[in-house]
Order: structure tokens, then C-alpha cells, then sequence
């Protein structure tokens, strides 16, 4: 019966074009709607690591004065001091720490034809590699020995080496980086985390990924200029060894530890080591030591743009409203058949075979809608594409948001079909058979 | 005097009528909200930025090879600034720190007082070592420019120098002195103990912040007289072309860049035209995406009255022939129709300001949104109640055309 109920909906939808049309169409917008922003959310707030976001940790020490504080609130940076840093590489915690911040800066490349350009990149420590899974190509990370001396050592992004060198393995080749001249020992394989979590600092979250990646130590030793915000309280001296040993905030630390469970450790580690730091005259205002895993780092730095919220719930209104049309034109439709459905129950088909038929109708209906509607989400995502490199990232349809179109086009059928299928049941066949 | 019995005949029916009001509820709520963001953006939008000709003003930022040393550094700038200038058709070049928009750059917390602990304000620093009233063409409300020997060099690896005079803008002066001249008036740099003293020297009328807030801050803007070199982050310049020669200047200065250096040189030009339009492209999205949905909501609603209102003219073919018979005028089928859509959609208006308040209030209390003003609420109103009058009228003036003759036949 199903088949034939599928083939009867199919068919009445011929029946009446202009209505059905109306239907389809004002469907199929509404869905377009919720789901077009609906991947951009979605895209904005997937976890970019889940396999490990549970254990791994970002702290946040605030160190600024006492003056301008009133308890409980927030910091102003997102950052932490490079003694807090260090202190916290230095600290044993979990299975790997890392702390890192963004550079950018020249790159005379060794083919000739090529003129000399900028280029974006972090410098963190080797464990960083691990601790956020980034894949290599040709190499490896640098050495611990390589980061203890603060070698001139640098690992390239696949499209970077491919730009500066071609289809070969550069391991080994050298590069005027910055006016130095580095040592290629790495190309990690395409990698991109949306959002970087890994340091929510100069641009946009969602933006490309690092084209090049240089020891802490390394940048520091050549004092290379930071590439992002920082936030100092009070007036710093002249200088990078100044800015080092200030209480500017402008470096992001993370720590991975073996479960998610050691978080307590890890809390009560920061305490000590804050309480500490307070005893030689920091930390004055004795705010709580934050420590964030990725989920709750998101939600903290508030990545998740306050318009993308915006807009999806508008959407989700626009689809209420289409929903509330189409029970109406849904009505409308089924009214005009009372004489049919006379007939069908005089026959003998009870009032759960009408419901069935009906609601089979509203559903192919709601089929049509929903891949009418996701044709258009996809030209509208095409279209949000194009206002920029970080929306380009964003406005891609997945699996899963594929999915849930086919869910929300059907669900919401079904749910404008509810009340038109149960008021067409209804029809008492004898009244109906009179009239005709 | 019909309102009685197409009330009492509303009654009977109620599915269809409830739905459409619902339309209307939903259709107001959401379009007064969203036009009312998108207001509020195009107002953001368009700010001044306190520059006169902005099509005019560009930003180079040169990057040189190697390691220079400061001294280096300084000479570079002053050489680089001389061969910007000697290129025809440019008015203006300053070396300076950060560009309206840019998004890029930084600020500081301003105090009235040494005293006080909490800031009074956080300015936008521009710092150069030129005249930025005549490169970004300001305009000077009171006090004077800086004068040459204010404009001092400071070496930022060696050195840390306050200025002791500096200009603002004036919605800053007025945050800091409401009501009152604030040429002549002492600031402090940063608050507390370590406050560092500054006079004002004079007030522009306005430039917007580098990273041009969507509050007041994006009007708080200070101009430091330096020079600053070391810091080592390449050189940032802002030029002014005649009128109308940009794109031309633009082209001659890198040519005339790349020829005066002994070392390779990474340029990146871009112009304030790119840097607004970079700045203010999401919101542009945002605003484009709210219009779309507001016209589509516009559109669906008014298919959703003209279906419902034809539905129940051709369910009532009879009744409207037995009244026609009974000695109705066509001129009373119609009325009696789009009375019946204008009391339909006036429930749909009330209870569309309502909903429109609390959708607001849920923006305001979960994404920090402004509070509705009535007008939009009021506008909304007015356009739904024509629109369900225009939607109605099709299948109102469908029943008027309805002949006795032809409804009564089949009864």
C-alpha cells in the first residue's frame, strides 16, 4: 500500500500546480533558509579535534594589577604572560605542553623567479605537532635538541614548500627566513583546524592555516615580532627583553593530559603555582586560575560569531512561518477532496488508511520540497562563499548537514500535513455522498 | 455594523483564520526585527571615518630583506618618505603606526587623573612622525596641528617616550570633558601611579579607530607626534593621491620604491576603499541575507492570505449567490470579504507586536541587541494591514463577480 500511496502523492501533484507549486516552493525557501545557516553554525562550532578535546587544556592566568578590579571579572586578554608560559612548559604537567605564539614575516625564496613575499606561521614548541595531530608529509617536527639551542629550523605547510620549491622533498634545503637563514626539517601534510582553537589571535578563527612553523625558542632568540594582539596593564620598557619578562599578556599555552579526569591536577597545580608567583609580588588581584578544555575554550572566547546565532534563529522564525503556509495551502488542497474521500470510506477504507494516504502525500510533498531546498542552500552557500576567505571555509555542506536537510524537509512536511490529514479524515462519507 | 456577523461567522471556522493571523504574528515579529538590524549595521556602516576623500588615501607596507638596525631603519623611512613625495600626483605621505579600518593596531586606556584606578576611555593610537591632518585630510575644530618640532623620532627597541601633547578627536574630548574646550587640558596615559601626563593641543573633528568598534570607542582617537622606528615589524605609509589619480599613484610609487632600494623590498598596497569595504563585508552579508529573508517573508505571507482568502470563496460559492439574490451588491461581497481579512490581519498585527517585543527581548538578553524602537513595530503594522487589503482584494473582487444566477443554480 505504501508504494501506492507514494505513486498517488506523486501524481496529485500534478493535480493542482498552482497550489502545489506554492507549496513546494515556499517549502523549500523556508528549508534553504535553516539550513544554509544552519551549516555555517555548524561549521563554526564543530569541535576541530574531537577525539581528544576533552583532555586538552588551556589555562588563563590573569596578571594584571589590582587597581581597575572588581571580583568575578572576566579578563581582558585571552593570553598569558611568556614567564607563565614557560613556568608552565617547565611544569611536568600532563603527557605534553605546549606554548606558542603567532609570527609572520619575509621569506626570500630560492627560486629566482619568484619575488620575495610574507608569510603567516606559529611558533610553538615540538609538542604542539602531537598534541594537535598535524600530520606530516616529508620530515619530522624538529628535534629537543634543536629546540633547547634554539636552532634555526623550520617546518613548511605542504602548499608553502610546494610554492617555494616544487614536487620535492626540501628536508634538508635552506631558507632566508626573516633575514636568517633556517633549515627545512619539515612539511607537515594539509592541515587545517576550523576553528584553530590552538590560538584564537590575529584574524579570524576560521581563516587559513599556518604556512610555516619555527621553535619558540628560536623565535624568541632572534626576537621576532608577534603577529596577533597583547594586552599590558601597566607602561613597559623599550624593547623585546622588556616585553619577555613584562606582564603583558600575548602567548597561549596548552596542556594535554592523559584523560580528561586529570583536570583537578592540573586546576590545583595552576592554584599552587599562582599562590606562589603571588608570594613574589605577582598575580595581585588573585582572580581564579581558569583552565578551559576546546569545548569550553570555544564557549569562553565566544568563537561562535554572535551573528551566525542571529541569523539561524531568524532562519529557523522563516521556516515557522513557511511551516504555518503551508498548513494552510495544505488545507486548501485536501478540502477540495472531501468527495474522493467520501468515496474511499463508503468503500470500505477506514479513517487509518485516509490518514495513511494523506500523510504519504504531504511526505512526497515535503521530498520535493527538501531537494528543491537544498538546491537552493547550496547556491545561497555558494553565494555566502564568496564574502571572504573565512566564510569560504565555513559554507561547505557536509554529510551530516545533508542529513538533517532530508530530516528537517520531511519532519516539517509532516508536521504541516498533521492537522490538514486529521481534519480530512474527518469527512463523513455520507454527507459527502449526498451532495454529489 | 457587518462586523457582528463576519465575527460570529470567524467563529465558526477558526482553523483558517488562525493560521493566517499566525502568518502575520510571525511575519511582523521577524521582519520588524530584522530591519530594524539592519538599520542599525547600515548606521555602523555608515559612520564617517573622519577623512576627507577616503577614495583617495592608500597604505603601503614595506617589508625590507634582512636585518637592519634601527639607525638603518630611520634612514630608510626618511629616504622612503622623500621618494613617496617626489612621485606626481601624490599630496600627502605620512610614515604612521596604523590605518582607519585596518584592523590592525592598538590602543590605550586614558585617565583624567592619576588618582583614579579605572579608565576613563581606551583611544586608538596613531602615532607618525607627518602631519596625518593633512594626510588623512582631518579636520582641525580647535587648537592647532603639531608643529615640526614636536615631531620627534623614538627608537621603539631602545626607548619608551611619552608625547607631551597630542591631538583627539572630538568625541573623545567630549567623553573625556563633556560640554567643556579640552585644548589646553592635561590626560594620562594609561591610570594609577605610573600615569604618564599629556596636554591637548588640538581637537579633530573626527577619525575612526583602526579597528572601528561597533560602539563609541570607534571614535576615540589619539595622534601621537613620533616617529617611531626598531620596532621591527616593516614600515607602514599613508598616502594621498590628487583627486582621482589613485590607482595611477599607486603604480608609480611601487615602481619608484623598488628602483631607490639597495635590497629587495616586500610591498603591500592597499587602499582605505579596500580596508572599509574589508572591514564592513560580514555585516554586508548579514544586512543582504536579513533584507532576503524580510522580502521572501513579505512574499510568502501575501500567498498565504490570497490562497486562504480564495479557499473560503470557494467554499461559500452558495452563500455569496444566495445573498447576491437576496439583494447584496457586489460592492457588499466585497467589502464583506476584505473586512473579513482586514479583522483576520489585525489579529495577526496585535499579536505580531507582541511577539516582535519578546523576540526582541530574547536578542537583547541573549546576542546584546538594542532595544526595538515602536517605530518599527508601527511601520510593520501598517505595511501588513495594506498587504492583507492588496492580498484580499483578488479573491474578494472574484466573489463580487460571482452571478446569483450561477451559485443559486445547483442548490
Amino acid at each position: 500500500m505504501f508504494a501506492y500511496y507514494f505513486k498517488l502523492g506523486l501524481r496529485s501533484l500534478r493535480r493542482n500546480p498552482a497550489l502545489t507549486a506554492l507549496m513546494v516552493i515556499t517549502l523549500a525557501v523556508g528549508v534553504a533558509a535553516s539550513v544554509s545557516t544552519l551549516t555555517i553554525l555548524h561549521m563554526m562550532s564543530s569541535d576541530p579535534i574531537p577525539h581528544k578535546s576533552a583532555r586538552l587544556f588551556v589555562p588563563l592566568i590573569d596578571p594584571d594589577p589590582l587597581d581597575n578590579y572588581t571580583p568575578g571579572q572576566k579578563q581582558d586578554d585571552i593570553q598569558i604572560t611568556y614567564p607563565d608560559a614557560m613556568n608552565i612548559l617547565k611544569s611536568g604537567l600532563g603527557v605534553r605542553r605546549t606554548a606558542l605564539y603567532g609570527v609572520a614575516g619575509s621569506v626570500e625564496p630560492p627560486r629566482r623567479e619568484i619575488p620575495p613575499f610574507n608569510m603567516g606561521g606559529l611558533a610553538p614548541t615540538r609538542d604542539f605537532f602531537a598534541m594537535f595531530d598535524v600530520p606530516f608529509a616529508y620530515g619530522q617536527a624538529w628535534t629537543e635538541a634543536d629546540e633547547a639551542r634554539g636552532a634555526d629550523v623550520v617546518v613548511l605547510s605542504r602548499p608553502m614548500a610546494e610554492k617555494l620549491y616544487g614536487d620535492v622533498n626540501p628536508v634538508g634545503k635552506r631558507l632566508n627566513l626573516m633575514g636568517f637563514p633556517y633549515t627545512v626539517v619539515g612539511v607537515t601534510e594539509k592541515w587545517k583546524m576550523l576553528p584553530r582553537v590552538y590560538l584564537l589571535q590575529g584574524g579570524s578563527p576560521y581563516a587559513t592555516g599556518e604556512e610555516f612553523f619555527i621553535p619558540l625558542a628560536t623565535a624568541v632568540r632572534h626576537e621576532t615580532q608577534h603577529n596577533g594582539g597583547m594586552s599590558c596593564s601597566g607602561n613597559i620598557g623599550p624593547g623585546f627583553a622588556a616585553r619577555l619578562a613584562s606582564d603583558c599578556t600575548w602567548v597561549t599555552a596548552w596542556i594535554e593530559a592523559a584523560s580528561a579526569g586529570d583536570r583537578s591536577e592540573i586546576q590545583s597545580w595552576l592554584d599552587s603555582y599562582a599562590s606562589q608567583q603571588r608570594k613574589l609580588g605577582r598575580l595581585k588581584r588573585n582572580a581564579p586560575n581558569r583552565l578551559f578544555d576546546v569545548p569550553g575554550w570555544m564557549e569562553y572566547t565566544g568563537v561562535v560569531g554572535k551573528d551566525a546565532k542571529l541569523q539561524t534563529w531568524l532562519a529557523f522564525g522563516f521556516l515557522a512561518l513557511c511551516l504555518v503556509n503551508t498548513i494552510g495551502l495544505l488545507l486548501a488542497k485536501f478540502s477540495v477532496r472531501a468527495s474522493e474521500i467520501g468515496v474511499r470510506r463508503a468503500l470500505g477504507a477506514s479513517r487509518t488508511e485516509i490518514f495513511r494516504q494523506f500523510l504519504i502525500e504531504t511526505v512526497v510533498v515535503g521530498l520535493v520540497g527538501g531537494v528543491l531546498g537544498l538546491l537552493l542552500a547550496v547556491g545561497a552557500l555558494k553565494l555566502i562563499a564568496l564574502s571572504g576567505k573565512a566564510m569560504a571555509n565555513l559554507a561547505q555542506m557536509d554529510w551530516q548537514m545533508l542529513g538533517l536537510t532530508f530530516v528537517i524537509s520531511v519532519f516539517a512536511a509532516v508536521l504541516a500535513g498533521l492537522l490538514p490529514t486529521w481534519r480530512a479524515c474527518q469527512v463523513t462519507p455520507a454527507i459527502q455522498l449526498k451532495s454529489q | 455594523m457587518e462586523i457582528r456577523p463576519i465575527f460570529s461567522a470567524l467563529m465558526r471556522n477558526k482553523t483558517g483564520p488562525i493560521l493566517v493571523a499566525l502568518q502575520v504574528a510571525l511575519s511582523l515579529a521577524i521582519l520588524a526585527n530584522a530591519l530594524h538590524i539592519v538599520n542599525e549595521r547600515r548606521g555602523i556602516m555608515g559612520r564617517p571615518s573622519g577623512m576627507a576623500d577616503e577614495h583617495a588615501v592608500f597604505r603601503i607596507n614595506v617589508r625590507t630583506l634582512g636585518n637592519e638596525t634601527p639607525e638603518q631603519q630611520l634612514a630608510d623611512i626618511k629616504r622612503q618618505s622623500e621618494v613617496l613625495r617626489a612621485v606626481s600626483g601624490v599630496a600627502a605621505v605620512a610614515q604612521v603606526s596604523q590605518m582607519p579600518l585596518s584592523t590592525s593596531g592598538s590602543n590605550t586606556s586614558l585617565a583624567l587623573d592619576q588618582r583614579q584606578n579605572k579608565e576613563s576611555a581606551v583611544g586608538s593610537v596613531y602615532v607618525s612622525g607627518d602631519s596625518l591632518i593633512k594626510t588623512f585630510g582631518l579636520k582641525l575644530v580647535e587648537g592647532r596641528d603639531f608643529l615640526a618640532p614636536e615631531l620627534v623620532d623614538v627608537n621603539e627597541a631602545t626607548e619608551n617616550v611619552f608625547p607631551p601633547g597630542v591631538i583627539i578627536t572630538r568625541p573623545l574630548a567630549e567623553k573625556l570633558w563633556p560640554g567643556a574646550s579640552a585644548v589646553g587640558k592635561t590626560m594620562y596615559f594609561g591610570t594609577g601611579a605610573e600615569a604618564q601626563p599629556t596636554r591637548i593641543l588640538g581637537v579633530v573633528e573626527n577619525l575612526i579607530s583602526a579597528h572601528g568598534e561597533f560602539n563609541e570607542r570607534a571614535m576615540h582617537s589619539v595622534l601621537i607626534p613620533q616617529r617611531a622606528y626598531g620596532g621591527g615589524r616593516g614600515t607602514l605609509y599613508a598616502v594621498r593621491a590628487e583627486p582621482g589619480q589613485r590607482d595611477r599613484v599607486m603604480k608609480e610609487a611601487e615602481a619608484a620604491l623598488r628602483k631607490s632600494s639597495p635590497l629587495p623590498l616586500i610591498l603591500d598596497f592597499t587602499t582605505t576603499d579596500e580596508d572599509r569595504s574589508n572591514k564592513y563585508r560580514g555585516t554586508v552579508t548579514v544586512s543582504w541575507m536579513l533584507i532576503t529573508v524580510s522580502l521572501l517573508l513579505l512574499v510568502v505571507t501575501c500567498c498565504g492570505i490570497v490562497g486562504m482568502a480564495s479557499l473560503w470563496v470557494t467554499q461559500r460559492r452558495k452563500q455569496i449567490g444566495v445573498r447576491r439574490a437576496l439583494g447584496a451588491r457586489r460592492i457588499d461581497v466585497l467589502r464583506y470579504f476584505i473586512l473579513e481579512n482586514f479583522m483576520i490581519t489585525s489579529a495577526g498585527v496585535f499579536g505580531g507586536v507582541a511577539l516582535g517585543l519578546a523576540l526582541n527581548q530574547l536578542l537583547v538578553s541573549k546576542l546584546e541587541m538594542t532595544r526595538l524602537p515602536g517605530g518599527y513595530l508601527i511601520a510593520g503594522a501598517v505595511v501588513f494591514w495594506l498587504l492583507g487589503i492588496v492580498a484580499s482584494y483578488g479573491p474578494a473582487w472574484r466573489a463580487a463577480s460571482i452571478s446569483p444566477a450561477t451559485a443559486t443554480r445547483s442548490v
